[in-house]
């Protein structure tokens, strides 16, 4: 039996071999070496002294923390508004779900409408009395940097929802009925009981938005434009439009470290069963 | 707190659908309804002049063919590659399964934009740019991991009984295999394929790289976005939305909350 085990998997493990692992390494490579083909820390020298790279790694990291921030967030709260049973409880949850199954393109362009400076949010705003004049949502760079994190967490907020949701749904129910009959109140019964035992759905929904956000892509590209620059982003511009083959590979390397090291941390806290089950 | 909850899952629902209700209105407005400093918020006149400038302008019948062969592809082949991974996985011990699990969710964690660098280079000189065969080999890269990933599930909830059953009633490796366990994992394998269909159909960062001039759909909505025009985006969107609200319609009833995990994005 163990061989033949073996053998079904040499298939996926070759392709992946040979097409995720070793681009993966050469980028590696790539970013250590210079145009000139000799090893060196040539590509990030040129990464640390270009205008854009810096504000790509604060942009990156701001739009990472203040996405999981609203996610989390705003995700805990629909969990648990939909942990107990009510009725139309199927018809919210599915409509709550969907912008899980739109594509990001699409989800950018129609943040768009929404973000726009004649879009749907200010004349929203302006009819509630809120505004009388437009905001430019993505005119400047930190309120660009607030509506991509916004724009980004209406698509992911119904999938940590639905982690949250399963992690609430897991929690027995005998817990809150004994911290009842003992006095505990609704915050006591939050703070000590749902919270604790809510970690590993937590820290999951953390690692799996953190390191999706690490990456974005098309969502500042499409609702903003280059001239918000991410890491991912600015490794393709670097790419495609210099042809800088090098810095490119640097950005890249960044970004992995980064996704490693977060995926690292979670695996030291987590365990790795948890992670799998 | 009855009401406050009313209140909240109202105030929820609105800004999940509200935005896609938008895109929908944005596609058969008049422009006299949308660009301007207070655009309506209902439906009130109703154009398909986009949908017919669209659809007649030539440019989108390519992309939907080149996405939907490239989906397509990806999806047979990664159910090829996966499959037999997955149920010689689903055989393993079960600390081994884990490990071989845990670094195929590596896999699915690691940049688009490190994996497609080298890849562009290398099919710029085999001459695979732009071509459905070069996307369809990028794409299974984020493919097989999450494929395996959800097969393995599959394999693994059929019970070994009845394998063993049916070894008892004389059949062979192979005779089990055909018309015990694939009957029996067909629901599961169907799922699979839906899910890697959806994610080639979507995917944006590969195809930026590795396309030139033949643009995929979301490289298209893209291309319309890019020059400003509202309303052609609109109608692009949509029509590459349709089929993937139908199919997620279809796949969450067959989705557990936790398997999202290896599907992310």
């Amino acid at each position: 039996m163990k061989h033949y085990s073996l053998l079904g998997l040499a298939p996926l493990a070759l392709y992946l071999g040979v097409f995720t692992l070793v681009p993966v390494v050469s980028t590696l490579v790539l970013s250590f070496r210079t145009s000139e083909g000799d090893w060196g820390l040539g590509a990030f020298r040129a990464l640390a002294a270009h205008y854009q790279f810096g504000e790509a790694v604060v942009n990156t990291l701001a739009i990472t923390g203040l996405g999981l921030v609203i996610e989390l967030s705003l995700g805990l709260a629909a969990a648990a508004a939909l942990a107990s049973r009510f009725r139309a409880q199927g018809i919210v949850r599915v409509l709550l779900l969907i912008p899980l199954g739109v594509p990001t393109i699409v989800a950018a362009s129609t943040m768009r409408y929404v973000f726009g400076m004649v879009g749907y949010l200010n004349e929203v705003l302006y009819r509630l009395g809120i505004l009388t004049l437009p905001i430019d949502w993505t005119g400047s760079r930190w309120l660009a940097v607030v509506t991509v994190a916004m724009a980004d967490a209406w698509k992911v907020t119904p999938l940590v929802m639905l982690i949250l949701l399963a992690g609430l749904q897991a929690i027995p129910r005998e817990l809150y009925e004994a911290a009842r009959t003992d006095g505990a109140g609704p915050w006591q019964q939050f703070w000590r009981i749902t919270l604790p035992l809510l970690r590993p759905a937590l820290t999951m929904a953390f690692i799996i938005r953190g390191v999706d956000a690490f990456r974005i892509f098309a969502l500042p590209l499409a609702l903003v434009g280059r001239h918000l620059p991410v890491l991912s982003t600015f490794a393709y511009v670097e790419y495609l439009e210099y042809g800088n083959q090098h810095t490119s590979a640097a950005s890249s390397t960044l970004l992995l470290v980064m996704i490693l090291m977060t995926v690292g941390a979670y695996l030291r806290l987590a365990g790795p069963e948890e992670v799998v089950r | 707190m009855k009401a406050g909850r009313g209140l909240f899952l109202t105030v929820l629902i609105l800004s999940a659908a509200g935005p896609l209700y938008l895109l929908l209105k944005v596609s058969v407005s008049p422009p006299a309804e949308v660009m301007t400093p207070h655009p309506l918020l209902l439906p009130h006149a109703v154009t398909w002049r986009f949908w017919e400038r669209v659809l007649a302008s030539g440019q989108i019948t390519a992309p939907l063919w080149k996405s939907l062969g490239v989906a397509s592809g990806v999806a047979l082949l990664a159910l090829t590659f996966a499959g037999p991974a997955a149920y010689s996985l689903a055989q393993l011990p079960v600390r081994w399964r884990y490990g071989v699990l845990l670094s195929l969710l590596l896999c699915r964690m690691l940049p688009e934009v490190s994996v497609a660098l080298p890849v562009a280079v290398v099919f710029l000189r085999w001459g695979l740019l732009d071509t459905a065969l070069g996307l369809i080999l990028a794409h299974l890269t984020m493919a097989l991991p999450v494929a395996a990933w959800v097969l393995t599930t599959t394999f693994s909830s059929i019970p070994r009984e009845v394998q063993e059953a049916a070894a008892v009633d004389g059949c062979g490796a192979w005779r089990t295999l055909t018309s015990i366990i694939l009957p029996l994992a067909l629901p599961g394998l169907a799922v699979c394929g839906l899910l890697v269909w959806l994610l080639s159909w979507e995917e944006f960062t590969l195809a930026t790289y590795l396309t030139l001039g033949a643009k995929t759909m979301p490289l298209q909505v893209y291309y319309y976005l890019y020059q400003g025009n509202w309303f052609d985006t609109a109608v692009a969107a949509t029509l590459m939305t349709l089929p993937v609200l139908i199919l997620s319609a279809f796949l969450q009833r067959y989705l557990r909350e936790t398997s999202l995990a290896g599907v992310m994005r």
